[in-house]
């Protein structure tokens, strides 16, 4: 299944990867060319149609990158965080008070936001090795309320705007999707991509499989002699630094900071991703990501505002009926399938196979 | 010294309690009146006991079955918007009853379904698409009949019409008069009407039936009885068509009576709306996914998602308030009262006591009231929990229901009572909490928050720590609310520190995660 | 027919592991019948089968001339059959007559048998109203037994009476299942073969999760061989 366990970069078993990622970076050329624009236009940033998906699809991009960070924490680690959505707000906040409050370079900006995303981790560390499961979910949820609160603060309004949130943050000169959508695309693109890739090298390394043993058995990943701890702890650290990212990208591309995304509404949102996908696959994180913001954006515009509800009733059935998501219960298929020659094959050789077992994604 | 040990050990989470409720009263009592810390005391412990009205519940269900219900900040609110509608507007609730029970009449054919279909005999890929073809047409004739229903109902977006109109209407004492009373056109219509409702949930009902039956094949059971369904349909049917008959008097007869009886009936209307509403989402959602660990928590999160929106429909975005009952409401001659029976005679909002040399404005509603039905809700739940069969077999179930199953018990339908009752409380609690604190889309949120962290701080399963966790919290709530006011002495700051309202509860919550870290288990839970 | 329960061939899975693959068991009615076999060989999981704890994906199991497989188990428990589990199943904050009075079936059940019920464990009757966390080891299997007893089964699954017990105590525990055993059947588990062989008369033995041999308890206890072969030393 993998590519290092045949020496040669298997193109087959990439090949899904390979053309997302090549149709991604050629769909904005596509959009431009069937809506009859020549690709000068396109270049020159005028404003269409063309532009306006690539701003939807930027923001599948960002909120794609916070469901992976998601994933990670809830799906492959098995930690039940409710405060997720604090990772993602924390970094868009202090991107936009930096840039306008004090008016900091993007470069410095960047490496502020992976600080934040570490304090945010190590904050979320300070009770991990004392409360598992339902407390810690209470205790994340408790901080993520807190951040919530003290932005919304009177204390704080000339910095983060209180309930309006923040507005009219100057966008740098490199990166400034007014004048140049077709750069900021690419770049968003870019980092998705790589977020992904790191996030697969990091699931399949040593590292990543004692996290999902954690999940699955913490009792036993301690018996064989791992401190859990630090592999929980690891996993907190890329989620944060990823999700406090993606926090950036979303306040250089809006430019504004609204303080909904600190709440719980956010967070859920976050969860009705990776439900979509399926939890605990990564890939299907990022698909619920796109397929979510794009079902949000036409649900609203038919439905107006019934479409939350619209919203709330795919997720009960996604949970209730679809509970491995789209990609989870599609390798789910597979395995099936794949049982099924196994046993088409015995009958020939009459030899027996164990099938795979089925439980486990 | 030894035995001194040995008392702390066994008195651990009581001790340390105390010294945590003494502490915060030390603290308190600072830089503030008697009669001040008095008011607040008073204050914290309303709030605490319409927290631990939630909370009760929420530990409970979490004890016995391992489900975290995280809609119950939702349905408490749904009880608070059910009780205004009754108590405001009980001619709409009994305008809607007529459909409701006859959509209910439909499904209580249920039984009926499986065997008949049992002996039908189709093809494979019939039996499969049926049940989709009755299930939409089923939904689309239920949502058709629905809406053509003639409600007479406020209007969620338009002001002349708004719950806040129709709270100006009855504070005013004229309800009646302005209440246009909604009925069908013809008897035709109406028949129609009533059959297209009854024919959905029929529809579905067959649909359901028919999934069960394209999944596990048909199942060889009898019909363990025929004539019982069909009693109990031509029962709620006969009842729902009753009551359409008499609509227009029991909706006088109704609006007529005095806000005391009205505000006594949509406490009970709530806590029963609560309990089907609890009753159902366990039997129908909830029961399939017990051992699927943390997709109950997703689901109930997505239920209060979905509640909220729901509420947001009908009775609209903007929050309005809930007048008092006639008893707590009187600002007129002999008020405010100076003892409990000038109260009562005169029926005042406030009674003013002496603490301290000072006067304490004590409101009979918002303190007196609400932290008297705490009271009583805490000792009836004790009494439920230690003298009877159904609270022995929920203290055995929240060690081990499968033992208790291994008994000869039917868990399962103690779960579902269990959900059920602890629903009902919560929305029963928002019919109480309505007057004191106004409804609100936030208000269900705001509780769920609250009682969360009372859950956490007295130990997530354990009854008296729910109790504990709740007094907890509003007396924390409130000291430090009042603290606000009077402004925090800090060292490095010349003035006093006047924290804004809002930062309250992160007050809170931080005092959850700090007792989270010495004692992980709470207050009163066991370590395992 | 004389078997008051019959189990047939019975597969049970938990999650994705086979435990039992293939087990028979015959329970004559009236007596004693010893489930023998190593640790991990199954026979809790039989026993646990039986109570519809963990379902059997296939067999059949016969309580009383009527198939129970694939019910739920208060309805198996409701047809008369007690269950006393391998960790005794005491509620801790029930008192020992809440932990008696909430096996009742019928109003009055404890009444009409607490004398039988205090006779066979004295102790427990001085115990009454103490909650089930300060009961000792003992103390906690005689309350699991007696609970069983409370309402009218027909049919006792004991697992384990004498694990971790005092040798003392497993006398008392061994003379109260001897005397019980006059009223109803019994089912035991049980890893000490001194223990087994003593109060049984019939015995069932598994191996790997699939029955292996069966018979009368007077014929196993001559079978060295046997008994090196199953059950270790003997």
């Amino acid at each position: 299944m993998n590519a290092q366990t045949t020496g040669r970069f298997a193109w087959k078993s990439h090949i899904g990867f390979i053309v997302t990622v090549v149709g991604l970076a050629a769909l904005p050329f596509i959009m431009a060319v069937m809506e009859g624009l020549p690709v000068g236009s396109l270049l020159a940033n005028d404003s269409s149609t063309a532009k306006f998906l690539q701003g939807l699809l930027v923001e599948v991009f960002i909120l794609a990158v916070f469901a992976i960070s998601y994933d990670l924490v809830l799906g492959v680690t098995g930690l039940l965080s409710f405060g997720h959505g604090m990772f993602f707000a924390f970094g868009s906040y202090l991107t936009g008070v930096l840039l306008k409050t004090f008016g900091w370079p993007l470069w410095a900006v960047l490496v502020g936001a992976v600080v934040a995303g570490l304090f945010n981790a190590l904050l979320f560390a300070v009770v991990l090795p004392r409360v598992k499961g339902i407390t810690f979910a209470l205790v994340t949820l408790g901080i993520a309320s807190v951040f919530d609160i003290l932005i919304r603060t009177q204390e704080l309004n000339p910095y983060t705007g209180s309930d309006v949130g923040l507005q009219g943050i100057p966008r740098p000169d490199f990166l400034n999707p007014v004048d140049d959508r077709l750069r900021f695309y690419y770049v968003t693109l870019a980092f998705a991509i790589l977020v992904y890739l790191i996030y697969k090298r990091f699931v399949d390394s040593p590292t990543g499989r004692v996290c999902v043993a954690t999940r699955e058995n913490e009792n036993r990943a301690l018996t064989i002699g791992f401190n859990t701890f630090y592999f929980k702890l690891a996993a907190l650290m890329v989620a944060g630094i990823t999700a406090s990212l993606a926090g950036m990208f979303n306040t250089l591309y809006k430019p504004l900071v609204s303080p909904e995304i600190a709440g719980l509404g956010f967070t859920v949102e976050g969860l009705l991703m990776l439900l979509i996908g399926g939890i605990g696959t990564l890939s299907g994180a990022m698909i619920g990501a796109a397929i979510l913001r794009l079902m949000e954006y036409y649900l609203s515009r038919w439905f107006g505002e019934s479409s939350a509800f619209i919203l709330g009733a795919i997720y009960v059935l996604i949970v209730m009926f679809l509970p491995y998501g789209i990609v989870g219960t599609w390798r789910l298929r597979r395995l099936d399938i794949a049982a099924g020659r196994q046993r088409l094959l015995s009958m020939f050789t009459g030899r027996q196979r164990e099938t795979p077992d089925e439980g486990k994604l | 010294m030894p035995n001194l040990l040995q008392t702390y050990r066994k008195n651990r989470t009581l001790i340390i309690t105390l010294v945590i409720l003494f502490l915060l009263l030390l603290l308190a009592i600072q830089g503030m009146s008697t009669r001040d810390w008095v008011v607040t005391v008073l204050r914290g412990l309303a709030v605490g006991s319409i927290t631990f009205l939630v909370a009760a519940g929420l530990s409970i269900i979490l004890g016995l079955m391992d489900v975290l219900n995280l809609a119950h900040g939702t349905l408490f609110m749904i009880g608070a918007y059910v009780g205004w509608s009754m108590y405001v507007r009980p001619d709409t609730v009994v305008d809607a009853t007529t459909p409701f029970l006859l959509v209910l009449a439909g499904f209580l054919l249920m039984p009926l379904w499986m065997p008949l279909l049992g002996r039908l005999r189709l093809g494979r890929s019939a039996t499969r698409v049926w049940p989709w073809i009755a299930l939409l047409a089923g939904l689309a004739l239920l949502a058709l009949a629905l809406t053509r229903y003639p409600l007479s109902i406020w209007s969620g977006t338009e002001y002349q019409n708004s719950p806040i109109v129709w709270n100006q209407y009855f504070e005013a004492g004229t309800v009646q008069e302005n209440v246009t009373p909604a009925t069908f056109d013809t008897i035709i219509a109406a028949v129609v009407d009533w059959g297209s409702l009854l024919a959905g949930s029929v529809l579905v009902g067959l649909a359901v039936a028919g999934f069960a039956i394209a999944r596990r094949g048909p199942t060889a059971q009898a019909a363990r009885s025929v004539a019982r369904p069909l009693m109990w349909f031509a029962l709620v049917a006969a009842v729902a068509i009753g009551l359409y008959v008499v609509n227009t008097p029991l909706s006088d007869f109704l609006l007529s009576l005095s806000s005391n009886a009205l505000f006594v009936l949509a406490l009970i209307v709530a806590a029963l709306v609560g309990a089907g509403l609890g009753g159902l989402m366990e039997s129908t959602m909830i029961r399939p996914l017990y051992d699927r660990g943390i997709y109950q928590i997703l689901l109930t999160l997505g239920l209060g998602f979905i509640g909220v929106e729901m509420v947001r429909s009908i009775w609209g975005r903007t929050g309005f308030t809930m007048p008092k009952p006639a008893l707590f409401s009187s600002t007129g001659d002999g008020c405010p009262a100076e003892s409990i029976s000038g109260w009562l005679q005169h029926q005042c909002s406030t009674i003013i006591v002496d603490i301290g040399g000072e006067p304490a404005r004590i409101r009979t509603y918002n303190e007196l009231f609400v932290i008297a039905v705490g009271i009583v809700v805490l000792i009836a739940v004790w009494l439920l929990l230690q003298r009877t069969r159904l609270g022995m077999i929920i203290r055995a179930g929240v060690q081990d229901s499968r033992m208790v199953e291994a008994l000869g018990i039917n868990v399962r339908r103690v779960f579902t009572l269990v959900f059920a009752l602890g629903v009902g409380l919560a929305a029963f609690g928002g019919v109480i909490a309505a007057p004191a604190t106004g409804l609100s889309d936030t208000m269900g949120a705001t509780l769920l928050l609250s009682s969360l962290i009372a859950l956490a701080i007295g130990g997530l399963t354990s009854f008296p720590g729910a109790a504990a966790g709740a007094v907890i919290v509003g007396l924390t709530q409130q000291f430090i609310i009042r603290y606000g006011q009077l402004g925090i002495n800090l060292p490095f700051l010349a003035e006093p520190w006047k924290p804004s309202p809002p930062l309250v509860p992160a007050s809170v919550i931080l005092l959850m995660i700090i007792i989270l870290l010495v004692l992980p288990q709470g207050l009163f839970g066991r370590s395992e | 027919m004389s078997n008051i329960l019959e189990v047939r061939n019975i597969h049970t899975y938990i999650s994705q592991f086979h435990i039992l693959e293939g087990v028979d068991v015959e329970v004559p009615k009236g007596g004693i019948v010893a489930l023998l076999g190593r640790n991990g060989a199954g026979k809790t999981t039989t026993l646990k089968t039986i109570m519809g704890l963990t379902p059997p994906r296939s067999g059949e199991i016969i309580f009383d001339q009527e198939p129970v497989q694939g019910r739920p188990s208060y309805e198996i428990a409701s047809l008369g059959i007690g269950f006393v589990p391998e960790n005794r199943g005491i509620f801790r904050d029930l008192s020992v007559l809440e932990n008696l009075k909430i096996a009742e079936r019928k109003k009055g059940d404890l009444d009409r048998k607490s004398d039988f019920i205090f006779e066979l464990f004295p102790d427990l009757q001085r115990l009454i109203k103490l909650p089930g966390t300060h009961l000792s080891g003992g103390q906690q299997q005689m309350l699991a037994v007696a609970r069983a007893l409370v309402p009218d089964n027909r049919l006792l699954l004991i697992d384990e009476p004498s694990e971790g017990l005092a040798p003392v105590i497993i006398e008392a525990m061994m003379e109260a299942i001897r005397r019980l055993s006059s009223e109803t059947t019994v089912l035991l588990v049980e890893q000490n073969f001194i223990v087994a062989s003593q109060l049984a008369q019939h015995y069932v033995i598994i191996e790997e999760g699939r029955s292996v041999q069966a018979g009368l308890m007077a014929d196993l206890v001559h079978d060295k061989a046997t008994i090196q072969r199953y059950l270790g030393a003997a």
